[in-house]
């Protein structure tokens, strides 16, 4: 190791320009790479509150369909009855959750300043399927829930700003001129956990939503669903299916049809999907994910083969009289490959470093998200950005680029004939 | 000199080809790239037809029964709301101030609506816009013949519309200015006839849409409309030199001095956050191709100085050799550089026929409904080959500046 090291920084030191160019373009190459995963992974992997996101099933929106209307649909969030049926009835799940996004609202104290929030509307099930960090207080149960007692959790820096503390669990303010008890504080939330965030949640059942419908199955409802497993995911399509199956046959009776579109969808699924009429398609989507991981691949591998050629042109004769004392071609490619992944490896631990410096940076710029509800940037820390996963990405995508760009000028070098080496001879 | 430099590519032809092969595809690859930044920026910096600079967008609600503040009926909820713009529009801050239905720039709730004179009718897409005079004030809409904002806003009535200029065009090539003053028929009533008291510049949709494709039309928002379940817009302009923490200060009034009865505003946003908000999408987008671009560049100027670094010091005997017989560096240095433009050049010959079939194929983006238009392709071909050339004479630079200083001597020992 450490002989590879020395000769590493001679070989380096012998042509400053090609060994920079080298480690730049390899920290570039993986530099980008490197984001491009991220902003993948901040979709789907888990952080609190949404640590379960891999048994999370989602179903944002509806489609309904009615005999009359041929090929048309009305598609959009749920209405409190079709919620129910299809997705409150399950029994395989460890829990469901029915939530309805709204405009934002404002909230303000008695004879304080008025801040505008943004607000969720849920049911008590929704902190069983979230894991809040609760700071002060405790979330409403579901006797309060069912009662419509008018009580709300809110974050951290909203009760900072309403009553200067964060304990204050208990105390009132109102939410669009009514007054709400507040029931706990948690820690902000990130946007970037698109399902449970939000800076107000109070229960549905203290506002008039539920009788916000439309096209009979329409209303403001989407659900989620926390399964007791990962591979109870096709349990509960199949119980899914029978609910459907039932409801429809309830509301075909007036000619309604509801359009499955292969709902529910497991996380990575609802991430990609924005529009409530159409199905994401997943396979063109990882196909265009594929895509650009290769020409991020590609395109500095070939440029970098060219430098890894360059320089090993100067060690002609070194190989040459490493041939001819017994070294096979064979440990002269893997060694120049190893020597060349210690040189990839060290330049893609700066694109590491380049890209998570620039995540924080280029926080809105990277994780900007499109349709949102809320004006609010995202924000992000270690444990939404670094994963086990991204370290083991970023060493894989290492060593596929080192084989890339190594392995043809490797294998070139090696084949050359001892007396061509030591004369200097190229070919 | 130049017969020798072309005679000697064509000796290296076997190493050359490769060149232009690698030349070929980073002009194609660029071209395209070049070709959808130019479309990109050209329609972004099109006339937009409307000005957000100091407007802001309030939306209002109505109060819960169980509110405190509730009060049994003593003003109707249109009221309240009139008596709300009243109060906004007497804030010494505010220019203009109004209500509309779906109307606002940048919003993705649109109704569709059709306009119809004699057998001309529009086959587009054209939104409906239900706005309150001051609307015009507000978003400084300026009329097809010159008409001032204020002026248009003074033209609307409940029995004329107004439509964006472009309505007929695409189909019948008739500018609409021609027929103001007309009766034309508006929507699915066919009895009534309502003039068309002006045409308006083309108000387009975003920032990514083209004015070609957007097309509007504007009619006085009916009394019947002003309740909160139509989710109306009150959008204010303030003026430039107040325009200070406004958003926070009508906060500040807004419990006190403009909730009126049982409404209530709700949110203020500035258009700016509106805007970006719409066009987040977009505007992903544009970075992800901007950062491919940037990243494509720099691997293409690194690539090539890697190629022509090869080939400089492979030939540095050459170089030693000419610079024995005399020749001057300036001399050496010249022709390196033109034998890497008269390769770049022979690259250039089938790539821009690529292009130009690829274009023709209508694999670019559309501008002006189409995707091959002659001053576009001309601008976006030279600058590929422009930047091309630049990359090449810089990625030339340096390899040939180190083989010069190389002693004659000392280089043909080498060998």
């Amino acid at each position: 190791m450490r002989k590879y090291i020395k000769q590493i920084w001679v070989h380096l030191s012998h042509d400053p320009l090609v060994s920079s160019i080298t480690i730049i373009g390899t920290a570039l190459a993986l530099f980008l790479i490197m984001l491009v995963v991220m902003i993948e992974q901040v979709k789907y992997e888990p952080f609190s509150p949404e640590s379960n996101r891999d048994r999370f099933m989602h179903a944002r929106f509806m489609s309904v369909t009615n005999a009359k209307w041929g090929d048309g649909s009305s598609n959009g969030p749920m209405s409190i009855e079709t919620a129910k049926a299809l997705y409150k009835s399950l029994k395989t799940p460890e829990a469901v959750t029915l939530y309805a996004n709204d405009n934002p609202a404002v909230a303000s104290v008695a004879g304080g300043t008025t801040f505008v929030a943004d607000i969720l509307q849920t049911d008590a099930d929704f902190w069983k399927v979230f894991d809040f960090d609760f700071i002060n207080g405790a979330p409403y149960g579901k006797a309060d829930f069912d009662a419509g007692i008018k009580e709300a959790v809110i974050i951290k820096s909203l009760a900072l700003r309403l009553f200067g503390t964060p304990d204050v669990a208990g105390r009132e303010f109102m939410i669009n001129y009514t007054a709400y008890k507040v029931a706990g504080v948690v820690k902000d939330v990130s946007t970037l956990a698109s399902k449970a965030y939000s800076q107000i949640w109070i229960p549905y059942t203290c506002t008039d939503v539920e009788k916000n419908t439309w096209s009979r199955c329409g209303g403001s409802f989407s659900t989620t669903i926390l399964a007791r497993r990962h591979d109870d995911f096709p349990k509960i399509r199949e119980e899914y299916g029978k609910l459907l199956a039932l409801y429809n046959k309830k509301i075909g009776e007036s000619g309604w049809k509801i359009l499955s579109r292969n709902r529910p969808y497991i996380q990575e699924k609802e991430a990609f999907t924005f529009s409530a009429n159409h199905e994401v398609n997943m396979k063109a989507k990882h196909r265009d994910r594929y895509i650009i991981l290769i020409i991020l691949l590609l395109v500095p591998a070939i440029n970098l083969s060219s430098m890894t050629q360059s320089r090993l042109q100067h060690r002609n004769a070194e190989i040459g009289v490493r041939r001819s004392f017994g070294c096979t071609r064979r440990e002269i490619l893997i060694d120049i490959i190893n020597e060349n992944l210690i040189i990839t490896l060290i330049a893609g631990a700066l694109g590491l470093i380049m890209s998570i410096a620039f995540a924080y940076w280029g926080t809105d710029i990277l994780f900007a998200q499109p349709f949102s509800n809320s004006l609010s940037s995202p924000t992000i820390d270690t444990s939404i950005l670094l994963h086990a996963s991204t370290f083991i990405y970023a060493i894989v995508f290492c060593f596929i680029l080192n084989l890339l760009c190594s392995y043809i000028p490797a294998w070139r070098a090696s084949k050359t004939s001892i007396i061509n080496a030591l004369g200097g001879m190229n070919h | 000199m130049n017969k020798k430099l072309f005679r000697q590519i064509r000796n290296e032809w076997k190493s050359n080809l490769w060149l232009i092969a690698e030349l070929l595809l980073i002009s194609v690859v660029m071209w395209y790239i070049l070709d959808f930044i130019y479309v990109k920026a050209s329609i972004f910096y099109q006339p937009r037809g409307f000005d957000i600079s100091h407007c802001y967008l309030l939306r209002m609600g109505r109060l819960d029964p169980k509110s405190p503040k509730y009060m049994a009926k003593d003003t109707t909820e249109s009221e309240d709301i009139r008596n709300i713009l009243t109060r906004i529009r007497h804030r010494p801050e505010v220019e203009a101030a109004s209500l509309s239905a779906n109307s606002y720039p940048y919003n993705g709730s649109n109704s569709s609506t059709s306009i119809r004179y004699d057998t001309l009718q529009n086959n587009n897409w054209l939104i409906r816009r239900l706005v309150t005079p001051d609307f015009l004030r507000v978003f400084k809409y300026e009329g097809s013949r010159g008409e001032t904002p204020s002026q248009l806003a003074s033209m609307m009535d409940n029995k004329s519309i107004m439509a964006s200029n472009n309505i007929f065009k695409k189909k019948y090539h008739i500018k609409l200015t021609t027929l103001v003053g007309k009766k034309v028929i508006w929507g699915d009533d066919t009895t009534t006839r309502y003039k068309l008291a002006a045409a308006y510049t083309p108000v387009r949709y975003d920032d990514y849409s083209e004015a070609y494709h957007s097309y509007s039309m504007l009619y006085k928002l009916p009394e019947g409309w002003y309740t909160t379940d139509n989710n109306l817009e009150l959008c204010i302009r303030v003026k430039p030199s107040m325009d200070h923490d406004f958003i926070k200060k009508l906060w500040k009034d807004c419990e006190r001095h403009i909730n009126t009865g049982n409404v209530y505003i709700t949110n203020i946003t500035s258009f700016k956050d509106v805007r970006k908000k719409f066009q987040q999408y977009q505007s992903n987008q544009i970075r992800n191709f901007v950062t491919g671009i940037i990243f494509l560049l720099l691997n293409i100027f690194l690539g090539l100085l890697g190629t022509f670094w090869f080939r400089t010091q492979q030939r540095r005997s050459e170089i030693a050799l000419q610079m024995a017989l005399g020749s001057t560096r300036r001399q050496i240095f010249l022709r390196q550089i033109s034998e890497g433009i008269i390769i770049l050049v022979l690259a250039s010959i089938p790539a821009i026929i690529i292009d130009l079939n690829i274009a023709y194929a209508g694999l670019t983006q559309y501008m002006h409904g189409a995707t091959l238009q002659p001053g576009r392709f001309i601008i976006t071909v030279s600058a590929t080959f422009l930047i091309s050339a630049i990359m090449i004479i810089i990625g030339d630079w340096f390899p040939a500046r180190k083989a010069t200083k190389v002693q004659p001597a000392e280089a043909l020992h080498e060998d």
